[in-house]
């Protein structure tokens, strides 16, 4: 607490501003306010708001805290107490699962914060550990350039990445986010996980990479592996999912993997690309879980099997979602793909000798991301409408303008940024401590790209015009004779679209293991713990008799020892 | 102004190829099965007759999805035609490199399964999905064939890619042979022809994601398949064959080399059971990426 306060007395030696952090604050204002706004309809009628709103405050300050501290320990600090926030405010929700998903999230969140520690005293001790100066409390977190070439820095380094991994969702420390997701309100997630904890996690390891240390080919490659790993290990998973809130989780994983790749690649280009696609995720990704939650909100229920054909209740939240999926899944001319595009010009040129796997990782993984994302529009929004559906169609309700207007706004986003990428000055915004000219090998024209488009979808509009458009009729489904609403048991909800996939070779064998948990970093922890926990209990039983066999063991072997 | 004459140009040019081929193609079928087959304006008089036809929308269906769906695939397709006729005829790069092209191309399939999944029919989710899969299956050997060009060229842009090929064409390399027999099997899954037309499977589920579309909206999507079957040909002409050479005897050997590769789709179409989806996913990620990635390593080291 002193230590808070000195930091507030004198700002110079705490506080700095970078372009970056500036750029990441104007973000996290933005979802700041969006959360507010959409939490009046989606979260009135619960209990104890006024701490509800009192956590994103407290959320908020924290972020702007970390985003301009310019001092390790402060840092520190206030990302302990986003994680303790994040307990919180999970605790809203009403799942059944909400009090595990959230311990699980605070102890891996809590976890890699000690890890942090131990990477910033590793830090302070490679630095400065022979002088004590410039002493453990004022360490800057800029300008190092510690070189990984000691056993102690690379460990450092990891320390300090597990962090950033943890926090932004990357693999193998990703777990707790689908948890999150499917139990946390919606507001919640779409707020942390999906956009603060994202911006935070990328910017510390975007500047923990560049700042703080130089980076070697070796850590270089580790980086990509994992970046690509997590893509498509996540998007596989987000594949098979039947849960509208769990699968949008999977995905703020798998997109995780893209900044960490471009990262990872060292150069310019991907790391700008890494950058824009961490503002681009957060405003896809909340514009996502906000137009899930109002599906949520609206049908009472996030299981896909029980929804479908919803675009006839919601056609404003549908256009958004479908705007944000096709952004997420890097569709051009929207945002997600020029982002993603950067991105791979920088794996071209600066992937090393490995680059054409993780430029296939990360191309695939866009299709993939495409492929879960069509199964969800048609789950929710088109295809047949289930009884819960019809339902809320039938009651016409309206969506409320406190809902819209952040959809909107979002939506609005990712068509802009995404037709005016090429005219985004990387080189200011998204370029932090790293020198040199962001040289692209290929070419991306969104302007008149963007102009082919229209003009195609003109073509297309000519076309019905000279036809019968404007008289059409409306008749029932064709289904060789057969009428739906008689026989509900041909609906399609498409939750096992993709079960073919899943049953294919290989790849029967990881989903099983997956669903085991096996890959799940804090399960086979808690796992091995109360496998201890076993032999203590039959160690420590409380009946006499067996505390008298240790104790006559113990003496057998103390006097093997001792003679 | 020059843009909108490209576009125009992009689009009526592309479109009349298109429906040429798609003539050639429907051609060969019908003597491969002892018919006359069409008379030559055919696939135009079809669009022209559709278009004049009602148009009938599924009750309780999205009528702005339905109707919007095939409108957004015709854009893809003028876009991606657009991206290499100009980067074709025009020194230096324009619009986009080949991932654009790449993400263009997956445009066309994503209107399809948008309008299938907004049909309201049980058929057409079915048949929608399948193309999804279908999507996801072939994306993986396209991707790994057609970066063989780009890592022959050393160069990402299109006209980068033609011009590097003025001394040698990607396809007198093993590894281009290898990779174009990969890419084309992909491009039949990408134009849904058999043994690949799962998707559409019309002795099943009635043209799938098609089942409820009628009158212009069919019209649109039958134009942009047209158009998909001379665009991707023309992508491998671009990739493999160094693009259309128009000088001289070359006009011969471009148009050998486009009337080869869509005699061999139509034949594979004619000579072909339709396999089931799971089969052809195994085939794509199996041996067909296998194939791929062999190329790509051959390619790397110069081979």
């Amino acid at each position: 607490m002193k230590y808070l306060i000195d930091a507030l007395k004198n700002p110079g030696g705490y506080f700095a501003s970078t372009p970056l952090s500036v750029v990441c604050a104007v973000f996290a204002a933005m979802f700041f306010v969006f959360t507010v706004v959409y939490s009046f309809r989606h979260m009135s009628g619960r209990k104890g708001l006024w701490r509800y709103y009192i956590y994103i405050l407290a959320t908020f300050l924290a972020t702007l805290g970390i985003l301009f501290s310019a001092n390790f320990l402060l840092l520190l600090v206030l990302w302990g107490f986003l994680g303790l926030m994040l307990y919180l405010l999970i605790g809203f929700g009403r799942e059944e699962g909400t009090p595990e998903s959230a311990r699980k999230s605070l102890a891996i969140i809590g976890g890699t914060d000690v890890l942090l520690l131990l990477g910033i005293v590793l830090i302070w001790s490679i630095r400065y550990g022979s002088t004590g100066l410039p002493g453990f409390l004022r360490l800057p977190f800029a300008g190092m350039g510690i070189q990984l070439d000691t056993t102690g820095s690379v460990i450092a380094y990891l320390c300090l990445a597990s962090a950033a991994f943890a926090k932004a969702g990357a693999m193998p420390f990703h777990t707790w986010l689908p948890d999150t997701a499917r139990d946390a309100p919606v507001p919640v997630t779409a707020f942390l996980p999906a956009s603060l904890d994202k911006l935070l996690g990328i910017y510390f390891l975007a500047r923990v990479t560049l700042e703080v240390f130089v980076m070697t080919p070796a850590m270089n490659t580790v980086l990509m592996a994992l970046g690509s790993v997590t893509i498509m290990a996540a998007v596989m998973m987000a594949l098979v999912q039947h849960d509208l809130k769990r699968l949008l989780g999977y995905h703020a994983v798998s997109q995780v993997g893209y900044m960490v790749l471009g990262i990872g690649t060292g150069n310019p280009v991907g790391i700008a690309g890494a950058l824009f696609h961490m503002f681009n995720n957060t405003i896809y990704k909340s514009s996502l879980f906000l137009a899930g939650g109002e599906v949520e909100r609206r049908t009472g229920t996030s299981d896909l099997a029980r929804l479908g054909g919803l675009v006839k209740a919601m056609p404003m939240v549908f256009a958004a979602f479908l705007i944000a999926s096709l952004s997420i899944s890097g569709v051009p001319p929207f945002n997600g793909f020029a982002s993603k595009w950067m991105l791979y010009q920088g794996v071209i040129s600066g992937g090393g000798t490995l680059w054409v796997v993780w430029l296939v990782a990360a191309m695939l993984g866009s299709a993939l991301t495409l492929a879960s994302f069509m199964k969800l529009v048609h789950s929710v929004f088109l295809g047949q409408p289930s009884q819960i559906s019809r339902e809320v169609i039938e009651s016409r309700e309206k969506t409320g303008f406190f809902t819209i207007l952040p959809l909107a706004v979002l939506s609005l986003l990712c068509i802009g940024l995404g037709v005016i990428a090429w005219k985004i000055p990387f080189a200011d915004y998204f370029r932090p401590g790293v020198g040199g000219e962001l040289h692209m090998p290929g070419i991306w024209q969104s302007g008149p790209a963007t102009l082919v488009l229209l003009a195609g979808l003109v073509i297309g509009y000519l076309i019905y015009l000279s036809g019968s458009i404007r008289k059409a009729r409306i008749v029932a489904p064709f289904i060789g004779g057969e009428t739906l609403e008689k026989n509900p048991d041909m609906r399609v909800s498409g939750v096992d679209f993709y079960r073919t996939i899943r049953e294919i070779g290989i790849l029967k064998v990881i989903y099983r293991l997956a669903e085991k948990k096996l890959f799940d970093l804090y399960e086979v922890l808690q796992k091995i713990a109360a496998g201890f926990g076993i032999v203590f209990s039959f160690m420590h039983n409380g009946i006499l008799s067996r505390y008298l066999l240790w104790f006559v063991i113990g003496l057998a072997v103390l006097c093997i020892v001792l003679i | 102004m020059t843009f909108v004459y490209l576009i125009v140009f992009g689009f009526a040019a592309t479109a009349a190829l298109g429906l040429v081929t798609s003539w050639i193609d429907r051609k060969v079928t019908a003597r491969v099965q002892y018919r006359v087959g069409p008379p030559f304006l055919q696939p135009f008089i079809d669009i022209v007759k559709l278009l004049g036809k009602e148009t009938v929308i599924p009750a309780g269906a999205s009528r702005g999805t339905f109707l919007m769906a095939p409108v957004i695939g015709l854009a893809g397709v003028v876009a991606a035609a657009t991206l290499f006729w100009v980067n074709q005829f025009f020194e230096g790069g324009f619009m986009g490199d080949w991932i654009v092209a790449i993400y263009l191309l997956t445009v066309p399939s994503l209107s399809i399964i948008l309008g299938g999944f907004a049909s309201r029919n049980p058929l057409a989710s079915l048949g929608a999905s399948r193309e999804m899969k279908l999507v996801m299956a072939y994306e993986l050997p396209f991707i790994l064939a057609t970066l063989v060009p780009v890592i022959w060229a050393g160069d990402l842009s299109i006209s980068g890619i033609i011009e590097n090929q003025s001394d040698g064409i990607t396809a007198g390399h093993l590894s281009g042979i290898i990779a174009l027999i990969v890419a084309l099997l992909c491009v039949q899954a990408k134009l849904a022809l058999v043994p690949f037309d799962i998707p559409e499977a019309e002795t099943e589920i009635v043209e799938g994601p098609l089942v409820e579309y009628s009158g212009p909206g069919l019209a649109v999507f039958r134009l942009m398949k047209n158009m998909l079957l001379f665009t991707l040909p023309f992508f491998l002409i671009i990739l493999f064959f160094g693009g259309m050479r128009l000088n001289g005897i070359n006009i011969l050997w471009t148009l050998l080399e486009y009337v080869g590769i869509v005699a061999l789709i139509t034949v594979i179409r004619n000579t072909n059971p339709r396999v089931r989806i799971d089969q052809a996913v195994r085939f794509f990620w199996g041996p067909m990426t296998v194939l791929a990635t062999a190329a790509v390593v051959l390619a790397l080291n110069g081979i």
